[in-house]
């Protein structure tokens, strides 16, 4: 048996610690190779709920993989909890959802579920006790007979999720958590990844899906070509300094008028003035909501 | 829940991969093979039934053993061959493998849900070979009794023990332990392929090379001393090839049996270990490959 996990040197205390992260990939029968991350420094603080966000190809899956022990690094040093991620054991308080995934499609939810908690030491009572609140958990009750084969892409995404919290972990790694679902599905696990944060579990996600990302993410990091080229509190990141948004409601035209002179007194100006429109995701779930049969709503 | 302490090596674990393992092949139906087994069996057995006795019990082992040594190698081959490629492929290895799953545990745990399969295969289509021998020598030992009952009592016992002798033989239970033990060895091998190739096509393609090679190399090797002087370079080359192209042709003990002789227990237990051996071997080597593989 190992102790877990145990903290130690600089980046104790950080959920994950990426310190000089280089990853190069030789291609076969070619002199040039591929860098997919270049000199990463990143540290995700406990409890946060952190974005790597980036386009295709920029190194988010590499990075993620190679926090998880799935790909050796070229150089550089990873941690979980302050324990060195290539070992077994620094895993064992995390979850992980890749991108696109299928499962064993002979197995039903259910079997699923008690195949992954297997995996993390639960057994009896206990398994069938987490199995029971995670499907409903994530509203997968009335089908955990069914085989995944039979799942829709939203439901696969959902039981992914459920496996990733099998073993109550502290950090819960989601690659491209949203991809390809549609929107309805998209919203449930934007609302279980809220109540992840919630319950003090943090949160390492990839993404390039900006305006989700900005609903829940506290701190990003931007990639391009392997390279940091951002990092820092989402707030701070998009605050623009010297202007100030005032939403109003019922308010006349008059009353605009006076607000604007006064704005005008203190040297300040108002530069645009519109009504509020509800974004297309908005429109779209309060159309469709009514219809969705197979949809189910997420309370955490 | 209070926190689940990691143990470095867990049976359990183990345990859960293999089980897994197991149900994915039977829910993709490769206990199908089974019923050609079964269906080749029933047709060779009335095909036989217009022979002499002995001849009828003959071609009966032969091709009943020798279909169980074709079956079960190719289900130790098919079957192994797209169980990490699946995975890859699939991305289900990356949610295994980022629990607290050493990479180890998945290969014993894959290994074992193969060996398993080919236990219970092994199995049933030896329980239904020995059921149709079974029922083939109660029915000559009734036409013989029938057909001389007025013969005296000695000459009847004779010709029924006969009979009996020319259906059940011990040496069938070493003969069938030495094809599960090929199939296993297969097995090893076919998965220490699969750990560096890309597609389970490709390590399906070299494995029936490996096959007809194993089955054709002592025969070189033989030919190879003949023609050279046994240097130690030659031994270390000739060992070096062995063990990338084990000698199958060791494991084809069906021959004796079929013929009624008696397999030596040194012989069987030498081809046994030998079995043994080379399934460990393959089976750390897939291991070792599969250590430093980039998922």
């Amino acid at each position: 048996m190992t102790d877990l996990p145990r903290r130690s040197g600089a980046e104790a205390g950080a959920a994950v610690a990426v310190r000089g992260l280089t990853k190069v990939f030789p291609v076969p029968l070619h002199r040039q190779s591929v860098v997919a991350v270049c000199d990463l420094n990143l540290r995700v603080e406990p409890g946060e709920v952190y974005g790597l966000l980036g386009p295709n190809g920029s190194g988010k899956s590499t990075t993620l993989k190679i926090i998880l022990g799935l790909v050796s690094p070229t150089r550089g040093r990873t941690e979980i909890f302050g324990r060195d991620s290539t070992l077994v054991d620094s895993r064992a308080a995390v979850g992980f959802l890749p991108e696109n995934p299928y499962f064993y499609k002979y197995l039903s939810g259910e079997e699923t579920l008690r195949f992954f908690g297997k995996l993390c030491g639960l057994r009896a009572a206990a398994l069938q006790k987490r199995v029971d609140e995670l499907l409903e958990l994530v509203g997968l009750t009335n089908a955990r007979n069914r085989r995944l084969g039979t799942y829709s892409k939203g439901m696969l995404q959902r039981i992914g999720l459920a496996q990733a919290l099998i073993n109550e972990p502290k950090l819960v790694v989601l690659d491209e958590p949203t991809a390809g679902v549609d929107p309805a599905g998209s919203r449930d696990i934007r609302n279980l990844i809220v109540g992840l944060r919630g319950r003090g579990i943090t949160v390492l996600l990839s993404s390039h899906l900006l305006a989700q990302a900005q609903e829940i993410c506290d701190r990003v990091g931007i990639l391009a070509n392997g390279l940091l080229v951002r990092e820092g509190r989402l707030d701070e990141l998009l605050a623009v300094e010297n202007q100030t948004e005032l939403v109003l409601e019922n308010a006349s035209d008059r009353l605009i008028d006076e607000i604007t002179a006064v704005a005008a007194k203190s040297n300040a100006r108002v530069l645009a003035h519109r009504t509020s429109t509800t974004t297309l995701e908005r429109l779209f779930l309060d159309a469709t909501q009514g219809n969705q049969t197979g949809s189910t709503s997420v309370e955490i | 829940m209070h926190a689940i302490r990691h143990r470095a090596f867990s049976f359990r674990r183990v345990y859960a991969i293999t089980t897994n393992t197991l149900t994915e092949l039977t829910r993709l139906r490769v206990f199908y093979v089974l019923l050609i087994f079964a269906l080749l069996l029933i047709g060779s057995s009335i095909f036989v039934a217009r022979l002499t006795f002995q001849q009828e019990f003959q071609i009966l082992k032969d091709v009943s053993l020798g279909a169980m040594s074709i079956f079960t190698s190719l289900l130790a081959i098919v079957a192994t061959a797209r169980l990490i490629p699946q995975d890859v492929e699939d991305r289900t290895i990356y949610t295994i493998l980022a629990k607290p799953v050493p990479r180890i545990e998945y290969i014993l745990g894959k290994i074992a849900g193969v060996l398993l399969l080919l236990l219970i295969s092994t199995i049933v289509m030896s329980a239904m070979f020995l059921a149709v021998l079974y029922a083939r020598e109660q029915v000559l030992l009734h036409e013989t009794a029938r057909q001389m009952s007025a013969a005296p009592h000695e000459q009847l016992e004779d010709a029924l023990r006969g009979v009996r002798a020319s259906a059940w033989n011990v040496n069938l239970v070493p003969g069938i332990t030495v094809i599960f033990l090929k199939a296993c060895l297969l097995a090893g091998l076919t998965l220490f392929v699969s750990t560096f190739a890309t597609t389970s096509i490709f390590t399906i393609v070299v494995m029936v090379f490996v096959y007809f090679i194993g089955h054709l190399q002592a025969t070189a090797r033989e030919y190879w001393l003949q023609e050279h002087a046994a240097t130690w370079t030659t031994r270390i080359f000739l060992a070096l090839v062995a063990l990338i192209f084990p000698d199958l042709q060791s494991f084809n003990l069906v021959d004796d049996v079929v013929a009624g002789a008696a397999i030596p227990a040194a012989l069987f237990a030498k081809t046994a270990a030998l079995g043994v051996f080379y399934t460990t071997i393959y089976t750390f080597l897939a291991a070792f490959v599969f250590y430093g593989k980039e998922l």
